[in-house]
């Protein structure tokens, strides 16, 4: 849990210019933000980057953090979640979801959600595998909505609480919910499609 | 399905309870009503086994490692200065010189440290300790005439040069006196040639054949008491006198 008080103080010291307080900072949140970033981005190679421009960022503009107006990790997991959204919509690689066997947009292939995992399918020895099914579930992560993704990532990734998620996220919470509620059921759908067809 | 009714639940208030199901803060009684749902719905039912399985998957990611270098560059990125942590770590991690010197030496080190920690090799030790500084207290070497000078490149050059002369002076000096010991003796041989040498009188004894024998050859240590003698009394027998002592009491 975040130590309000240490961080409000480290963030004080850094803005005076204390370098040894924004590196306390930065060993504090890199893990953090990496994960998420390369949980939604997908690849080792953009979490990379885009968690170095989270904190370019966040050494920018740290003095227009105000404490009273929440918590530093929401601030700091709202810059990451807009910078992500900047770097989707950069990429275009954006699509909708909502349903796996829906017709493909303009930036994908011909082929279904479920059959472009499926491609790629794992052998018959997998299930018993965890790093094998960890790669699996992240890869099918990758075929969710951002929406939808970043709601599951930040709720049962993260472990942020349905409040904090719609701050960061900028919707009602029953938004919130709905978004969790149908990126875990994809999710599902996607990985059950696989193992059915593996199996 | 939101105005679809089972076991007097809505799919709407079933959707809206599925989060607090999940996060099991649901009541026994609202939690029975939920189930019970989730079992006469057929679309509710399947939803939420799809979200639990969702759930189930999510959970399972662990979280990565990030680059080892990424906070370095994020630092070198934005404050520019580098990490005394990761540099104080890189360090701590290194093994230094005499570590790394230990552990090469380690393999040869230990059996002979084994070897020296025996009482035996100990006393050995001593003893020659004991030794040494005896030959040195009677050398009349005293450590406390080592001086640190002594040690430095002058110091051993010097040393060096200053041993090399005594012993070259030594050998030329046991060489003149054996030369002068040797001419002396000429000289001797040179004034008295007419003196027989006692080698010649050894000579001349060992030709004699007369068969006596040496005046200090009478004793016979070899013989036995028992041994018969073989030797003839002489013509006239020495005439023995005994006495006898009584003693009376």
């Amino acid at each position: 849990m975040e130590d309000v008080q240490i961080v409000n103080s480290l963030v004080r010291r850094c803005v005076a210019g204390d370098a040894v307080a924004w590196e306390e900072i930065v060993q504090r949140y890199n893990r953090r933000i990496y994960n998420i970033c390369y949980r939604f981005a997908g690849t080792s190679d953009d979490a990379q980057d885009l968690t170095q421009e989270v904190f370019i960022k966040m050494y920018r503009t740290l003095s227009s953090y105000d404490v009273e107006r929440g918590a530093f990790m929401t601030w700091v997991t709202t810059m990451t979640r807009n910078l992500l959204v900047d770097h989707f919509r950069k990429t275009k690689q954006d699509r909708v979801t909502d349903s796996i066997d829906a017709a493909p947009s303009e930036h994908e292939d011909a082929m279904p959600l479920s059959d472009q995992i499926e491609d790629k399918a794992l052998p018959p020895d997998a299930r018993v595998q965890s790093r094998e099914t960890g790669e699996a579930v992240h890869e099918a992560l990758q075929k969710l909505s951002p929406e939808l993704r970043e709601a599951v990532i930040l709720r049962d990734l993260q472990d942020m609480d349905y409040r904090e998620i719609a701050a960061v996220l900028k919707v009602p919470e029953g938004t919130v919910k709905s978004r969790i509620n149908r990126g875990r059921a994809e999710l599902a759908r996607l990985l059950q499609r696989i193992y059915r067809q593996v199996m | 399905m939101p105005g679809e009714t089972h076991n007097g639940m809505q799919c709407k208030e079933f959707e809206e309870l599925l989060f607090d199901a999940l996060d099991q803060n649901l009541t026994q009684a609202k939690k029975d009503r939920f189930e019970a749902h989730a079992r006469a719905c057929n679309k509710c039912g399947p939803m939420l086994a799809e979200v639990e399985a969702g759930q189930h998957w999510l959970k399972s990611l662990q979280e990565v490692e990030p680059p080892a270098n990424l906070v370095k560059n994020i630092l070198a990125s934005t404050s520019g200065i580098e990490s005394r942590r990761l540099d104080l770590a890189a360090s701590a991690e290194e093994p230094s010189l005499l570590e790394r010197i230990r552990e090469w030496a380690d393999p040869f080190l230990t059996p002979v440290w084994s070897t020296v920690r025996q009482p035996r090799f100990a006393m050995s030790f001593g003893m020659a300790f004991f030794s040494l500084s005896v030959a040195l207290s009677v050398a009349g070497v005293k450590p406390s005439d080592i001086k640190q000078a002594d040690l430095s490149r002058n110091g051993l050059r010097r040393t060096y040069y200053t041993t090399t002369a005594r012993v070259v002076k030594y050998y030329e000096n046991i060489r003149l006196v054996y030369e002068i010991e040797s001419r002396v003796q000429e000289f001797k041989k040179a004034t008295t040639p007419a003196e027989s040498a006692p080698k010649e009188r050894e000579k001349n004894r060992k030709n004699d054949t007369s068969g006596q024998p040496e005046p200090r050859q009478e004793r016979n240590y070899s013989r036995d008491e028992n041994q018969p003698v073989l030797a003839s009394l002489p013509d006239r027998t020495p005439a023995v006198s005994v006495t006898t002592t009584r003693r009376f009491v």
